[in-house]
């Protein structure tokens, strides 16, 4: 089948069997970032952002993405620069290989999220075999820190020096 | 950016349908070795490890309205592909049916509730999914729609065996009734000694309409502690239980849930302990729905 989508913000088109996962037709197109972990939906290390859910990309079936809005951690930089940035100031990892899917994944996070049970509530189906839990959960609730803080700024914007929107 | 690097599509291959219609759904499922799939957390599963080989794929999720969750007259429609996401954070679902709320919730993790579905979990018919216990206790009816017309099944006759259900093949799950009735409580324990993320050990859901501190309508179900999620219809016997007397046939309907389980030893614990464990989470969750205490 001929799969038409969007990934990272450009237009993306493949030819794909039926039964290719969106983890496998990512990386053949070159987009390695996301890494193949337990291929059953339980660690985590394949999450990407689908239509602006975060999803396992090994379950996910490549023809279910037919239209959407795929990002990758390689879209990360563009489209939650505020998550890239706390996990590298927290250095939210050790060995790195579930950091693609972390970092997707708290991209992902409701922007008001702001204590610590959330975060780890939210982020349970990520995991880390090195446990570095500890810096992974700093980093998590600074970007959304940062993320509120860049959205009052352009909120703030959009206000003239009177308050009217 | 195109891709050439994976296996290009050859004649054998399944064919990918994505219907925008319930006919064109069917059409498409009257094909033998077709299978749907809406959230794919199940099909995907099962195709990635060679478990299920079909001939055709026939994705819901581009059907309009299929995932729609309403409140008609009282009870919760929700629509067959309606998230589990969409379920455990919906207000009105949280107050018309708290145990389906915390089911929902409590499914594997934030990436698989982001996109499997109602119908799906149902379909499906593994016995360790949350949410037919859930559906069991809520007295919920699950509309079923094919060529031949629609019909409506409790949760019971739709799971008829360990995953397997009375669907016919060309047949599609459209929507789940919950009643709403006034004043019922409901809720929704599983226990997980292993992983939070995992299926659970046993789990149990409970109702009951409270007026006046009497309970009249009580129900319990189990899940995971058999071929499918079970009703335990002894838990009437609390209807118009007050005082010292409900502690007592709290614990008599606990051991009922028990004697009714048909548990297998597995990784999640042996089939004795689970039959115990039916006993202890039942007595819990009756106790809360009860005493209205979280």
């Amino acid at each position: 089948m001929r799969l038409h989508a969007r990934v990272n913000g450009a237009a993306f088109e493949a030819d794909v069997p039926a039964t290719a996962s969106l983890l496998d037709t990512l990386r053949a197109a070159g987009l390695t970032g996301t890494k193949e972990g337990c291929r059953v939906g339980v660690c985590g290390l394949c999450t990407v952002l689908v239509d602006d859910r975060p999803v396992s990309s090994c379950l996910f079936l490549a023809g279910c993405a037919e239209g959407a809005d795929v990002w990758t951690v390689e879209g990360m930089a563009t489209r939650a620069p505020w998550a890239v940035e706390a996990f590298v100031e927290h250095e939210g990892m050790q060995c790195g290989i579930c950091t693609p899917g972390q970092v997707v994944a708290v991209a992902s996070m409701d922007r008001d999220i702001a204590t610590e049970p959330e975060v780890r509530r939210y982020l349970s189906g990520n995991l880390c075999r090195c446990t570095g839990y500890g810096t992974i959960v700093e980093a998590a609730l600074d970007a959304k820190r940062r993320e509120r803080e860049a959205l009052g700024h352009i909120d703030a914007g959009n206000h003239d020096a009177e308050g009217r929107a | 950016m195109t891709v050439d690097a994976l296996s290009a599509p050859s004649a054998g291959d399944p064919v990918f349908h994505a219907p925008r219609t319930l006919e064109e759904a069917f059409d498409a499922l009257a094909e033998d070795g077709a299978v749907a799939l809406a959230g794919g957390t199940s099909v995907g599963l099962l195709v990635g490890q060679g478990l299920l080989a079909p001939t055709a794929l026939v994705w819901l999720g581009r059907i309009p309205g299929l995932g729609s969750v309403g409140v008609a007259e009282g009870p919760l429609s929700l629509g067959a592909t309606a998230t589990l996401a969409s379920l455990a954070s919906d207000p009105r679902v949280r107050t018309a049916a708290p145990a389906l709320a915390d089911a929902a919730a409590a499914v594997g993790n934030t990436r698989v509730r982001a996109v499997a579905t109602a119908g799906g979990a149902l379909a499906h018919a593994d016995p360790r999914q949350d949410l037919p216990p859930a559906l069991l206790a809520l007295d919920a009816r699950v509309e079923v729609a094919g060529p031949r017309g629609r019909r409506e099944l409790r949760i019971d006759e739709l799971v008829c065996g360990f995953m397997s259900t009375d669907l016919a093949p060309d047949e599609l799950i459209t929507a789940v009734r919950v009643p709403a009735p006034p004043g019922r409580r409901s809720c929704y324990l599983r226990f997980t000694p292993g992983s939070d993320d995992d299926y659970p050990t046993v789990s149990v859901a409970a109702t009951a309409v409270v007026s006046d501190g009497t309970p009249s309508t009580v129900t319990l179900a189990v899940g995971g502690a058999g071929p499918v999620a079970y009703l335990v219809p002894e838990a009437q016997e609390l209807s118009g239980a007050t005082g010292a007397r409900v502690a007592g046939l709290v614990a008599d309907v606990a051991e009922a849930a028990a004697r009714r389980a048909d548990p297998v030893d597995d990784r999640l614990g042996s089939a004795a302990y689970k039959r115990r464990m039916v006993a202890v989470w039942a007595r819990r969750a009756l106790g809360r729905c009860l005493t209205g205490e979280r």
